[in-house]
């Protein structure tokens, strides 16, 4: 069963990723990239991930699609509709990708995965390990890069603010 | 099963830097790299699930990607806001300032 749902949401995931990319209409990119990140979200469920399913579709979903969204919306020209790469740099592009993606095909197939143990069947970590791995200040625990993300959050709030605001007048 | 995941995860990684390369457009742009955060979180995830059941480490690390994802489209839509007010235009391949 979980192997079906895998191979579904891959083919799924990989159509959506394929529109996004190389649709024309800008807007319909998003909706795509849309798609993308929910069957994202059932995979996390696939990989017992919970805690991530939703934050997936809390951050990702209902924010950064809507603010890409905002910015189609608020950005809306004649070149912003359309986008038209021309043909020779869609070749060098998807050349440059296939390259790339057999490269890392050949390491991950021949890598002496050694460090796979088992075929996650015994699954314990849920939500609340989770949540004490994050506000542990000992040596496993992720307590200061926690504090960081929540500056690095806060300072970039005020970079969108100070960035986006119109110019005053002197 | 781990080779699946791994490879599909690489598959829509290269499908992003794809985007990367051929878009024009900059929100066509923010749209690849999420497609690039995306993969890489979720193949953090993958790996935390099949090399160690029982820690969370990589759902640690997935939930950072989130964050900076969150971040950089902040970031990356103010930019484009502020670009488009000075050059009516979102054309990343006409902006050669910084060139002269």
């Amino acid at each position: 069963m979980t192997n079906f749902l895998f191979w579904v949401f891959a083919i799924l995931s990989t159509v959506f990723a394929l529109f996004a990319v190389s649709s024309h209409h800008i807007l319909r990119a998003v909706i795509a990239l849309m798609g993308v990140l929910c069957v994202t979200a059932g995979m996390y469920l696939l990989l017992a991930a919970e805690f991530l399913a939703g934050a997936q579709i809390l951050v990702y979903v209902g924010g950064i699609v809507v603010l890409l969204v905002f910015a189609v919306m608020l950005t809306r020209s004649q070149d912003l509709q359309e986008d038209h790469p021309a043909l020779p740099r869609r070749i060098l592009g998807a050349a440059g990708s296939i390259a790339l993606f057999v490269l890392g095909a050949c390491a991950i197939l021949h890598s002496k995965s050694q460090l796979i143990t088992s075929d996650a069947s015994s699954q314990i970590s849920d939500v609340q390990s989770l949540g004490h791995a994050f506000l542990d200040s000992g040596a496993k625990g992720y307590l200061l890069p926690f504090e960081v993300i929540s500056f690095l959050l806060l300072s970039v709030l005020i970079a969108g603010i100070v960035i986006g605001r119109k110019e005053s007048q002197p | 099963m781990i080779t699946h995941w791994l490879l599909f995860t690489w598959f829509i990684f290269c499908i992003g830097i794809y985007g990367m390369l051929t878009r024009r457009n900059a929100v066509g742009l923010l749209v690849s790299v999420e497609l690039m955060l995306n993969s890489g979180a979720l193949n953090f995830v993958a790996l935390n699930r099949f090399v160690l059941p029982n820690a969370v480490d990589g759902q640690v690390m997935a939930v950072f990607v989130i964050a900076l994802a969150a971040a950089e489209v902040l970031l990356g839509m103010a930019i484009l806001l502020l670009l488009f007010r000075k050059k009516s235009s979102v054309d990343v391949t006409t902006l050669q300032e910084l060139r002269h």
